[in-house]
């Protein structure tokens, strides 16, 4: 009897509030569901035809391919080079691992919010610092112009959010890599990069997979950094923010429970995928 | 904006230069003890600049923040901002009593939130990794598999079921939300610590004469404190963190948290940068503090959670 006691409030919780839920939009999405203008009633992939029909979503899922593209790419090499840099020991290197973490452990939105005054097109510092440098003439309005610009510096307030998480996953990896390896590479003469391309790569590419996967998730249900640099403008929409507009703001249900299933399945597949992706370069390396 | 990379490369290239024929053994250690110290100063500035440039404009006076080219460093460096934030010098012009509310809320609800996660959490963990009981490996491989489910899957059946129990806007239903996201990391992280905590000290208790229950209070609690600290961190940190539940979860100040008054006052336009900053980097102060004092639970909790 014990084991079910101590389980009990976890089943209830985890199965009223993620199972039934889950199983909910699972139905609803073949449901017509306006709770301003009822009735409520079944039809069939009527909910799906209507989001294809729409370009403001199929913008959004364009935009967060985009957004996964470059958050998965940017988190993982930065990740890794972060993981390198701070394998070795050196003074200082817990606080430094400290300060490493902290844009983890801060809400994104004041993130985003932070950011947002940094790309200010008149008083941001990026422009300052960028004009100073010479490297523009003139300041620019960085967000909301250009579509592809705009989504590229919205996911790099979110890379610089989740690296750390990266990086840290990546450090314990490569510490658990016997040192005697690398003394035995080097007594056969290989270079530092050759050492980390054919020792410390292939081991620790299972660590690379789990953040690839981690920062898949993420950007895929990018929000709250679309939110305050984007709005929502479809320019830079994500599906997440298009699932918030269609449900809260146009109170169209039925439609919000589609576009949730459709991510909640494309996310599980691209998970699964891109696990079976990496464990097969793990083996074949 | 690879922050890594071109510190990374100017320490690849700084030991190629090092390296070449000239000096080969003499300068190839202070070489890359160089190149790795750039590598160093580059992902710090990276890290840190941005909170720094909220502190430098939270601290400046407006004609200062709105300068170009930019100050870097607040010229003169006045708190007139957090005055204003606090309603202090008769200075508030709406902001101080929502900010501060806001926080309270902000605290009530990850606080709350963190403890009932954690006290599931190791009631379930325990049972996970001590004991024996028919579909066990279900419901284990169960409760983990809905850390994948992205936030979509359950947003609008949450607010429906809130809302059908009368439980929007309100401290209750926030928490309830939470706790529910929570959970399967949680116990992720204490079924691996109590995984790693030898049988053998409690086999001691229950020569003893002690239940399963006083086993785990006893002996494997005290024991697995750090791994219980990981994850009642990271909990906190998950719910000071939360934006879209609570969006859609509370509508006025009564339980709205600060990420939500953030992003309302950045919606408004109106509001200066000074002023902005100042309620960003007090919404990150308790979070930021918090991660730099717990820093050492947080990557064991990390490194835990994700590697196995």
């Amino acid at each position: 009897m014990l084991p079910y006691l101590l389980l009990s409030p976890l089943v209830v919780f985890i199965g009223a509030l993620s199972f039934v839920p889950t199983a909910d939009t699972t139905v609803e999405a073949f449901f017509r569901v306006m709770p301003l203008n009822p009735p409520n009633r079944f039809i069939g992939l009527g909910n799906f035809r209507a989001l294809f029909a729409d370009p403001a979503i199929t913008t959004s899922w364009i935009n967060t391919a985009a957004y996964v593209v470059v958050g998965v790419a940017a988190s993982v090499v930065l990740g890794t080079a972060i993981a390198v840099a701070l394998k070795q020991r050196f003074r200082l290197r817990g606080v430094v691992l400290a300060l490493v973490i902290l844009p983890w452990a801060l809400p994104a939105v004041v993130e985003a919010v932070i950011w947002n005054w940094i790309y200010n097109p008149t008083f941001g510092v990026m422009n300052s610092a960028l004009h100073s440098a010479h490297l523009i003439g003139g300041y620019h309005v960085w967000l909301g112009l250009d579509r592809w610009l705009t989504i590229v510096l919205i996911e790099i307030v979110q890379v610089w959010q989740i690296t750390p998480l990266s990086a840290l996953i990546i450090l314990a990896a490569l510490q658990a890599i016997p040192p005697d390896l690398y003394e035995a590479a080097r007594v056969d003469g290989a270079g530092p990069l050759q050492a980390f391309r054919r020792i410390s790569l292939p081991l620790i590419r299972p660590a690379l997979a789990v953040c690839a996967v981690e920062a898949l998730v993420l950007s895929l249900n990018i929000f709250d950094q679309v939110y305050i640099l984007n709005g929502i403008a479809p320019l830079g929409s994500s599906v997440m923010l298009q699932t918030y507009v269609t449900t809260f703001e146009d109170l169209n249900f039925g439609g919000g429970y589609a576009l949730s299933l459709l991510v909640t399945l494309a996310t599980a597949a691209a998970s699964m995928g891109m696990l079976a992706l990496l464990y097969r370069r793990t083996e074949a390396a | 904006m690879a922050a890594g990379g071109p510190g990374e490369r100017t320490a690849r290239a700084l030991t190629r230069a090092a390296t070449g024929p000239a000096g080969r053994a003499l300068s190839r250690r202070p070489a890359r003890l160089l190149g790795h110290t750039v590598a160093i100063v580059v992902i710090l500035l990276w890290s840190l600049f941005p909170i720094y440039w909220a502190l430098n404009t939270s601290l400046s006076t407006l004609s200062g923040a709105d300068s170009t080219p930019a100050h870097y460093f607040p010229s003169p460096l006045v708190s007139d901002s957090y005055r204003a934030v606090f309603g202090i010098g008769g200075a508030g012009n709406g902001i101080s009593g929502e900010l501060g509310r806001s926080l309270l809320n902000s605290a009530i609800e990850s606080g709350v939130a963190m403890i009932v996660t954690v006290v599931i959490a190791i009631l379930a963990a325990y049972a996970f990794a001590r004991l024996q009981f028919r579909f066990k490996r279900t419901i284990f491989v169960s409760v983990l598999a809905t850390l994948l489910l992205p936030a979509y899957a359950t947003l609008i059946p949450l607010y429906r079921i809130m809302a059908s129990l009368s439980l929007v806007n309100t401290y209750l239903g926030v928490i309830l939300v939470y706790v529910s996201g929570f959970l399967p990391l949680a116990i992720w992280i204490l079924y691996n610590y109590f995984n790693g905590i030898p049988r053998e000290l409690e086999e001691a208790a229950f020569v003893d004469g002690a239940t399963p229950l006083r086993a785990l209070v006893r002996v494997v609690i005290p024991v697995a404190a750090p791994g219980i600290a990981a994850a009642a961190i990271i909990s906190f940190l998950l719910g000071w963190a939360q934006f879209l539940f609570p969006l859609v979860l509370t509508t006025n100040l009564s339980t709205q948290p600060v990420t939500v008054i953030v992003a309302a006052l950045n919606q408004q336009r109106i509001v200066p940068f000074t002023l902005l900053m100042a309620c960003g980097v007090l919404a990150a102060a308790v979070p930021g503090i918090l991660a730099l004092i717990l820093n050492r639970f947080i990557v064991e909790g990390i490194t835990t959670g994700s590697v196995k």
